[in-house]
């Protein structure tokens, strides 16, 4: 009551001694909202491996949470992951740095603004969607090139998740190669180099840092993707290399355990919770090295 | 002769990727157009269950579902989303607290989806009982969203010209005066539309309310936050794992509605954001 009455008779003042208190308190509102959920994952992995030890989680080769004798060895989800993306990367790092230089320097307007707009519209496409796609496009054209290729399979995935990477990789890295200094490549062209090796000589080396960041940060990414993974590459928890066979991520695990039904204090539902820190730990990891990479590359220019 | 062939050899490489790049774009769309089309009918938009069999069925109740979340979402994250931004960028940047807050933020941002899923689930379907419920949903959307939330408003806010702040303070406005009337004006059109992108990014996602339990059959449109989850994405996901061939078409269809929803989420934020600037002028 009172506050509303100070409000209607618009006391000077008023607005600035709260909206100070009221942005600080969405801030910190933002903050705790972070750190509880990290404390949620970290209390709940804590009890996981106060019944499993951390020496069984990370050293068995055996996942087989449902089973009479439960075993939790992470590494063939571990592997099945590392598979997925760096599979994923192999096409969409080149592809998107390629684009991402053809967009800087050879398109003509009209081209790099569709460009541009396919890369945002394809960022904005749900994943769950190209999972769709993985299962019905890419896997039928697969099977039909070599026999080989199973129903569910790594490789159809890889390509999938290349696809929903392409955007982070084009996007960021056309930032490094634009925020390369003028001058530093006027310097080459003024010394007589040809434009093709100014761009490959001055620039790509000048904007390195900030490529390797962008491939970092859509690693980072492939890591936590789930549906295309989940519906394109099955639920195999074994460890093995062939890209035509099923395999079953960190991530599909969750997704197909995970239907809101485990009950909680469980063991099954305790393993959510560590694969989740696994998960959240290497994601953190791999962006705070792109954020790395970047700053120790400013570092070294700046005299 | 050696400097055409440097320039040829890479501009003819990141051609070929170009086309490469934005032709796997419109191939997949393609794609998934011919695949709707045979489910693409309006009683399948606007059928009120969605059945285990092919026939008769639809996406209305996942399409209101999907509707509730976004309104709950929403609600939660904008008002704190964007005060923690107008926080970061003019009451306190480059201070201790300041940093303390952006650290929080980017440990947020390194969360992948599914585990936002994990957390719900033991946060708001188990610890605040709220069952497996669209508010659930919701509330587990709004915390993904955060991240993405505060920092398309930070790059808004940023975007401005110093000038206009300069010139508000040396004519003595205080900061509350420059925030309200100066800044959210004219940062008016890329907050609501940063908005609108980061909350349908939001909406898109099937991974996290997977986990919660979302459900894919129901018989009744949900008319209340306390009805049972049901959404677009998960409807997608719970019919493309079905095998049949009548399942991938409405599987396609449902996608092509929420790409739909999506795309037509983000013209709203351009329109509304373009009014809110002519009014507050």
């Amino acid at each position: 009551m009172m506050l509303r009455a100070l409000a209607a008779s618009r006391v000077p003042g008023l607005g600035d001694r709260l909206a100070g208190p009221a942005f600080l308190a969405c801030a910190l509102l933002s903050a705790s909202v972070a750190i509880v959920l990290l404390a949620v994952i970290g209390v709940e992995t804590a009890r996981f491996f106060s019944q499993v030890s951390p020496l069984e989680f990370f050293a068995r080769t055996g996942w087989a949470p449902f089973a009479e004798t439960p075993s939790f060895g992470v590494l063939p989800l571990l592997a099945a992951t590392a598979q997925v993306a760096v599979g994923a990367l192999c096409i969409a790092a080149p592809l998107g740095l390629l684009t991402a230089l053809y967009i800087a320097h050879y398109a003509s307007e009209t081209v790099a603004r569709g460009l541009n707009a396919i890369m945002v519209s394809l960022a904005g496409v749900p994943t769950v969607i190209l999972g769709y796609l993985a299962l019905n496009l890419v896997t039928p054209a697969l099977r039909s090139l070599w026999g080989g290729v199973e129903a569910f399979n790594a490789l159809s995935a890889c390509i999938a998740v290349a696809a929903m990477l392409l955007p982070t990789v084009v996007v960021l890295s056309r930032d490094a190669l634009a925020r390369v200094p003028v001058p530093l490549m006027e310097a080459g062209l003024a010394l007589g180099a040809p434009r093709g090796r100014v761009v490959l000589r001055v620039q790509l080396p000048a904007a390195g840092a900030g490529m390797a960041a962008a491939v970092l940060m859509a690693f980072a990414r492939a890591v936590g993707e789930t549906m295309i993974v989940t519906l394109a590459a099955g639920n195999q928890a074994q460890l093995g290399w062939s890209p035509l066979e099923g395999l079953r991520t960190l991530t599909a695990y969750i997704a197909q355990a995970s239907l809101g039904d485990t009950a909680t204090g469980t063991l099954q539902y305790g393993s959510f919770f560590a694969v989740s820190a696994v998960l959240v730990a290497v994601s953190w990891g791999l962006r705070s090295l792109a954020g790395l990479v970047v700053a120790r590359a400013s570092g070294w220019r700046r005299p | 002769m050696r400097a055409a062939h440097d320039r040829d050899w890479l501009g003819g490489m990141s051609g070929a990727a170009a086309v490469l790049s934005g032709g796997a774009f419109l191939t997949l769309m393609g794609f998934l157009l011919i695949d709707a089309l045979p489910a693409l009918q309006l009683e399948f938009l606007l059928s009120p269950s969605t059945s285990r069999l092919p026939d008769g069925t639809g996406i209305g109740p996942a399409v209101v579902g999907s509707a509730w979340i976004l309104l709950i979402a929403g609600v939660l994250v904008l008002p704190v989303g964007i005060g923690t931004a107008i926080y970061l960028e003019e009451y306190a940047p480059r201070r201790r607290p300041a940093t303390a807050v952006e650290r929080s933020l980017d440990g947020l941002a390194a969360v992948p989806p599914v585990v936002h899923g994990v957390v719900g689930l033991a946060v708001f379907v188990r610890a605040l009982g709220m069952g497996t419920t669209i508010l659930a949903g919701g509330c587990t959307l709004a915390i993904l969203a955060l991240p993405a939330v505060v920092s398309t408003a930070r790059e808004a806010l940023r975007s401005l010209s110093p000038e206009v702040r300069l010139a508000a303070y040396s004519l003595g406005a205080t900061q509350w005066q420059v925030v309200r009337r100066e800044l959210l004006p004219t940062a008016a059109p890329s907050l609501v539309a940063g908005s609108c992108l980061a909350l349908s990014r939001a909406i898109g996602e099937a991974a996290p309310l997977l986990v919660l339990g979302a459900v894919s059959f129901i018989t009744f449109v949900p008319a209340a936050p306390s009805d049972p989850l049901v959404a677009l994405p998960t409807q997608v996901f719970a019919w493309t794992t079905r095998a049949h061939a009548d399942f991938a078409a409405l599987a396609a269809a449902a996608s092509v509605a929420l790409l739909a929803a999506m795309v037509g989420l983000r013209l709203a934020g351009a329109v509304l954001g373009r009014a809110l600037q002519r009014s507050a002028r």
